[in-house]
């Protein structure tokens, strides 16, 4: 635990020093906002509500769904493609705990780097878009085991893509489109609710929707009661398919590491 | 005569990246298709809420697909020949600027050929065939001028796109690090230039006009040709005087770059 903290810890600082990025990534998360509340207020042309979905919770949608994704879905998935290019790979190897864990550790530790920034723009971010209290006591509970839920799949998936490229090493372009398949289907942009039918059925069956739509969805209460319950099996489903999901191909890819130049 | 030469040049060193560039065929297409999401997430979304809601601002979804491949068009025109400005601010720290300096080719010239990005072909095409389809079904009137209208819109918007990304650019030789300017100039041509502008309100558009200049790119002339000048709150001929904009922002904004290259230190390499 202490030696994957370290790792955590390690990726946190590398995060930090880049910090004109850093603050780029501050300005279009807030111009984010304010585009997506000013096109849904367009949508919405002056009613109140659509499909019981009122223009306040859908703004207040966007902004939440905004903020959380820059946190649960950093644009770089995982270090593990570009460790192997680079042959780091070699050292990550040689350490005394385990490939994988360093990896989850690591990106979690980059990833965290976005809180202060998150918070630093919090205020601005609820300023410009709009902010409204959990829905409910049961909605505040869950809230943070759906986020944490959320994270969790997000990694699971940054691993297994990462580990593509011990087949094949060259993977930007692929991941650059995954992110974009990943990021409409999560329900960042437009919540489930307002998805055409068969694009809303897809999206349920995939394992996205968990990463961005469970937890703003059931902190706005827009999914209740059982509802909720059964939000958090599925995230926690996911959970565990994909968890075997890597350990599998883990298990596969370990044989075939090549170190480069390393 | 310089001029001429000056286009020689860029041709041959161009082909030469081009060459380069064909080697990685594989990679070129994935990233190719990486480069078509990109661009393709934002229409997804659109595309998602106009089939609950029907119309943004009074613009259906042939309105704002016939925008959307109007401003795509115009941005993989912008990125074929410009993309590696992105990489101005590696090209200055590391010294590699200072290479330039002692070729007889203008610094400018040899920083936009140091390599090509293919994946902006995608971009290129994918914003081709939308706007074909679009402009298909769009409710324009298509005589032969509305159709050289529209191309010389396209070129204008690539030349206002290239004009504020090679502004930004020249601001290297005093700040050394721009990338970060010129990603929040590049998301806010990507992600707000999709919309019709009125939905934005008076001081917003006002801004997106007159400040960043984003209505020139695809917003005006698509108005005019969708014959809807009564939303504007400018003349109609400043929609009509779109692609003339442009060729003033890139002669400016070049002008910009000769003055700002004299505050060029080197890295001392």
């Amino acid at each position: 635990m202490k030696a994957h903290l370290a790792c955590a810890r390690m990726e946190f600082r590398v995060a930090l020093t880049y910090r004109t990025s850093y603050l780029s990534s501050f300005v279009m998360m807030l111009l984010q906002i304010y585009l997506l509340t000013v096109v849904w207020s367009a949508f919405y042309d002056g009613r109140d509500e659509v499909d019981g979905v009122s223009l306040s919770t859908m703004t207040a949608y966007a902004t939440l769904s905004t903020l959380q994704y820059t946190l649960v879905s950093p644009w770089r998935s995982s270090p593990i493609d570009q460790r192997v290019r680079e042959g780091k790979v070699a050292v990550d190897l040689l350490r005394p705990i385990g490939f994988p864990g360093q990896m989850l550790a690591g990106q979690l530790g980059w990833a965290s780097a976005a809180v202060p920034v998150l918070l630093v723009a919090l205020p601005f971010a609820l300023l410009i878009g709009a902010g409204q209290a959990p829905a409910s006591t049961a909605a505040a509970v869950a809230y943070p085991l759906a986020l944490i839920g959320a994270l969790l799949v997000n990694q699971l998936l940054g691993l297994l893509l990462g580990m593509v490229s011990f087949w094949t090493l060259e993977v930007s372009g692929a991941l650059m489109a995954y992110r974009f398949v990943a990021q409409f289907f999560s329900g960042a942009l437009v919540p489930l609710w307002f998805m055409p039918g068969p694009v809303r059925a897809a999206a349920e069956w995939l394992p996205f929707q968990a990463t961005a739509y469970t937890p703003a969805a059931l902190y706005l209460g827009q999914v209740e009661g059982y509802g909720m319950a059964a939000a958090l099996a599925v995230q926690g489903a996911w959970i565990v398919a994909l968890g075997a999901l890597a350990a599998f191909v883990w298990s596969r890819a370990r044989h075939r590491v090549m170190s480069q130049g390393g | 005569m310089r001029a001429l030469r000056g286009l020689r040049v860029y041709l041959l060193l161009a082909g030469a990246a081009f060459r380069a560039e064909f080697q990685y065929r594989g990679n070129l297409f994935i990233n190719i298709i990486g480069g078509l999401f990109y661009q393709g997430v934002g229409l997804a979304f659109i595309w998602a809420v106009l089939d609950r809601f029907g119309q943004v601002g009074g613009w259906g979804l042939p309105e704002i697909a016939f925008l959307y491949g109007l401003r795509l068009t115009a941005h993989g025109l912008w990125l074929l020949p410009g993309h590696q400005l992105v990489h101005v601010d590696e090209v200055v720290i590391e010294g590699e600027y200072d290479r330039y300096l002692v070729r007889p080719v203008s610094p400018l010239v040899q920083l936009l050929t140091r390599r090509v990005r293919l994946s902006s072909l995608g971009d290129l095409a994918g914003g081709v065939v939308l706007l074909s389809i679009a402009s298909a079904s769009a409710p324009v009137d298509w005589t032969p001028g509305a159709v050289g209208f529209l191309l010389l819109a396209v070129l204008g918007g690539a030349l206002v796109e290239g004009a504020l990304q090679l502004a930004a650019s020249a601001l290297v030789f005093r700040m050394k690090k721009v990338s970060p300017i010129k990603f929040a100039i590049d998301m806010i041509f990507s992600d707000f230039g999709n919309y019709p502008l009125k939905i934005f309100g008076s001081a917003a558009g006002f801004g997106l006009t007159f400040v960043f200049p984003l209505a020139f790119v695809a917003y005006l002339p698509a108005t005019v040709l969708l014959d809807r000048e009564d939303e504007l709150a400018v003349p109609a001929w400043l929609g009509w005087g779109a692609p003339a904009v442009g060729v003033l922002l890139m002669y400016a904004a070049y002008r910009f770059w000769e003055r700002q290259t004299r505050h060029y230190e080197s890295s001392g390499h």
